[in-house]
């Protein structure tokens, strides 16, 4: 067996070798990596040198970020060049490789972009710099609510590191706890920041186990958290801020054909595996939902069982253990509804190790049945009936919602509705998504506000 | 034909007495009638060994059945053995912690405390801790033994003794009522207490636990005062992972040195840190045999483990002042082998920790 990929700790006087360390496995239960856990000790003294820990100017920055993407593109880091390293995260998350590849050219493309993309958010009324003409008369001028920004990341899809970027961007001095189960992209990324021109007091990488989590949290002016329901009643209102379940949906009125749709309500199921927020774990459509049904079960029926490193993979792969857990809830939880697949099971294991969690498809007797708000990582989709008298509560809480419709009161009430993120009007599938425009808003709503400045 | 009060029982602390020839003694000691105490002579009958006859190794002590819980309810006086007199020197009835349950009581007699200050000095001393300086003792007073015996060892040692109390009670109850939030605001309460003394006074040695050592240590003026005036750290109550004891000692805290013990009221005492560990090394405490011996059992069996195995920690204290043999521990811990040629008896212990628990990450529901 070769020898295990070593993750450190990227402390503010660089690499910390941690005595306290965890064996991160692939989803066949083979070591991939030793990480090492750093104690609460390290991790307050940490945060504090990120408060005493200047900011690189602006411009610095986003230069720093764009070549920061060619390094984490290009250059072999710890051991693992950019291919590598993708099928590792393959590996280990159990993510299709080519799932993983558009990921990781997203983070890329989002530190590239990163100038643009910080920009989006700054209100019109106000300037990016005090130094800004426009502050000479008066003006709003967009600023930083704190300095050190802490995330606890999670590991279902590499997807989400490219968030954090922008606070970097903006100036905040950034602390990442990785998850245990996927720390080799913020690791990768963290270094490429720190070897395009970030100090290793800007931007910092502390795993920890449980305890030490919290210091981190603590520690930061403004945080940013992944979870599930408890995770954001835990944290709504503060200054960390929830990234919570996504529960996207898809509504197909009365006007619209669902056939004409199809590739793109399976598409929006099944793209990355399932395993993102963004894919649909609802489809309500005006009428009889069982064609429907039956419809995306005949299409999400074909797609093969293969291991998360294989070219043609296109289903997430999970440990045995933890994928049998998962379809004995769905079994449990799917009672009352009508499996169109997946009814029996959806475990299918490798022969290599590891299982893939296949598609589900089931019916609803309602819109607003109980089921309709279980997002589960992998393509297992709600289908229900919905009709103008239910109206848009069955629509609410929905990070994305895609309406295939020409009823315009509908969509305004629907664009109205604070609980919905985003709307996609007409054939976009719910993961749509490019640098510019906020996934949850966006970052930058919550990291900056205004303040007047007026000058001579 | 010896008569209870043996001399084997009375040697100076560093005289090592022969292990079996001692308990022995003890024994006798404890259940003969004119000089045990009413708590063992009334449970004498209820045994199913006689004691004096049928103990007599260490192994034998697991024969008597764990009566710590008893100490909760008995009368304090019952456990003065009668061979003290009428008058027997006590400096103090101290509790447990009480983490589980109604706390426990024992009495603690002079010609104990004063061996076991002796005996703790001379731990002091191998790990360089200095004399004749003054002490911040930020430990349990109150109805707890270690403030009161940390006071009369500075005293021994040669400096004051300044203390801020902890009460630990408290801190376990805001804790499991989920009060985080006050639990917090309690350690910062005695954060600044002891920046009050460590501001006005000239202290040598910081005695404290690991999580105020930890909140020390992130205020920039404390860890500055602490770097400028503290030539020892003694750290108590809970422990200290390798990675956080390296952190202090090359980055933190460099020019302290750190010393730790594994205290326990029902032993009477505490077991020290084994001089000349490496960074590498786990923090392994060796008891003062004969009279704090530890065992380290499969909890299921009570069989004891393999040395470097993981078990539950078993003590036994035995002394003229104190029989409380075979007290099952909370703690678990690893075996470890004494000392290379310390003449002790039962097993050194590292790696204290609660019950051990595991996180289940097994998350269900959600796609993080």
């Amino acid at each position: 067996m070769s020898e295990l990929i070593a993750l450190d700790a990227l402390g503010p006087k660089g690499t910390y070798r941690a005595r306290n360390r965890v064996t991160v496995t692939d989803v066949a239960g083979v070591p991939a990596a030793d990480l090492g856990l750093v104690p609460k000790l390290f991790v307050s003294r940490t945060m504090a040198a990120l408060h005493r820990a200047e900011s690189l100017p602006a411009a610095e920055r986003i230069a720093a970020l764009a070549r920061a993407a060619r390094v984490f593109t290009e250059e072999e880091i710890g051991g693992l060049s950019y291919e590598d390293y993708r099928r590792t995260v393959a590996r280990v998350s159990g993510v299709p490789i080519s799932v993983v590849r558009e990921a990781t050219a997203a983070i890329a493309e989002a530190a590239e972009q990163a100038g643009f993309v910080v920009a989006q958010p700054r209100p019109a009324g106000a300037v990016g710099d005090w130094r800004d003409p426009g502050t000479r008369d008066g003006s709003a001028v967009w600023t930083r609510r704190g300095s050190v920004f802490a995330v606890h990341a999670a590991g279902n899809h590499p997807g989400p590191h490219s968030l954090w970027l922008e606070a970097l961007a903006l100036g905040y001095r950034v602390a990442v706890r990785p998850s245990r189960r996927e720390p080799f992209t913020p690791h990768r990324l963290i270094t490429a920041l720190r070897s395009a021109g970030f100090g290793e007091d800007q931007v910092v990488l502390l795993p920890t186990d449980h305890e030490a989590a919290d210091e981190i949290l603590r520690g930061a002016d403004l945080g940013l958290v992944y979870g599930g329901d408890e995770v954001v009643r835990k944290y709504a209102g503060s200054t960390v801020l929830p990234q919570g379940p996504g529960r996207s949906k898809i509504l197909v009125t009365a006007d619209a054909d669902w056939r004409d749709h199809l590739d793109t309500i399976v598409d929006s199921i099944s793209h990355q595996g399932g395993v993102a927020c963004i894919n649909a774990t609802t489809v309500l459509v005006d009428g009889d939902p069982a064609p429907l049904a039956a419809a995306i079960a005949e299409r999400l029926a074909a797609l093969p069982s293969l291991p998360p490193e294989d070219e043609k993979a296109v289903l997430s792969a999970q440990p045995v253990e933890g994928a049998r857990a998962m379809e004995s809830f769905l079994l449990a939880q799917a009672k009352g509804t009508v499996a169109h697949l997946g009814g029996e099971g959806v475990v299918e294991e490798l022969p290599g190790g590891g299982a893939v969690l296949r598609p589900a498809v089931h019916q609803l007797p309602k819109a607003d049945a109980r089921q309709a708000g279980i997002e589960l990582p992998f393509p297992c989709v709600w289908v229900g009936p919905w009709s103008p008298a239910d109206g848009i509560a069955p629509l609410r809480e929905s990070l994305v919602l895609t309406v295939l419709t020409e009823d315009e009161k509908l969509v305004d009430a629907l664009v109205e509705e604070p609980s919905i993120s985003n709307v996609y009007l007409g054939d976009h599938p719910t993961y749509w998504i490019r640098p510019g425009v906020p996934h949850d808003g966006y970052l930058g709503e919550f990291l900056m506000r205004t303040k007047t400045v007026i000058r001579h | 034909m010896p008569t209870a009060a043996d001399s084997v029982l009375d040697l100076p602390f560093d005289a090592v007495p022969d292990p079996e020839e001692f308990l022995r003694a003890a024994m006798r000691w404890h259940f003969s009638p004119e000089t045990g105490s009413p708590f063992w002579l009334e449970r004498a009958s209820l045994l199913d060994f006689d004691p004096l006859t049928d103990i007599r190794t260490f192994a034998d002590l697991t024969r008597f059945p764990n009566l710590a819980g008893e100490l909760r309810e008995v009368r304090a006086e019952d456990l003065v053995p009668r061979g003290y007199g009428d008058r027997p020197d006590v400096v103090g009835v101290y509790e447990s912690g009480g983490t589980t349950g109604a706390p426990k009581r024992i009495v603690l007699l002079r010609d104990w405390l004063d061996r076991l200050l002796g005996w703790s000095s001379a731990q002091l001393d191998a790990h360089g801790v200095p004399q004749g300086v003054n002490w911040l003792v930020v430990a349990p007073t109150g109805p707890h033994m270690v403030g009161d015996v940390i006071k009369h060892q500075t005293a021994l040692r040669g400096g004051l003794a300044f203390t801020v109390d902890l009460d630990p009670r408290w801190v376990k109850r805001l804790i499991s009522e989920g009060k985080g939030a006050e639990a917090g605001a309690y350690a910062e309460h005695i954060v600044d207490q002891v920046a009050h003394v460590l501001r006005t006074q000239d202290v040598g040695v910081l005695m404290c636990t690991p999580p105020v050592l930890e909140r020390l240590a992130a205020r920039d003026d404390l860890a500055k005062l602490i770097e400028d005036k503290v030539q020892a750290i003694n750290w108590v109550g809970t422990q200290m992972d390798p990675d956080t004891r390296h952190l202090y000692r090359t980055e933190v805290f460099p020019g302290a040195r750190l010393y730790s013990g594994y205290g326990s009221t029902m032993i009477l005492g505490n077991a020290s840190e084994r001089p000349g560990l490496t960074d590498d090394e786990p923090c392994v405490y060796d008891p003062w045999s004969p009279y704090m011996t530890f065992s380290v059992v499969d909890p299921e069996t009570g069989v004891p483990v393999e040395y470097g195995e993981r078990g539950q920690v078993v003590m036994h204290h035995v002394s003229k002042s104190l029989l409380m043999p075979n007290n099952l521990e909370r703690d678990h811990a690893t075996r470890c082998r004494p000392a290379p040629g310390a003449a002790q008896t039962g097993d050194s212990v590292a790696d204290i920790a609660p019950v051990r628990e595991f996180d289940n990450e097994t998350v269900i529901e959600g796609v993080y």
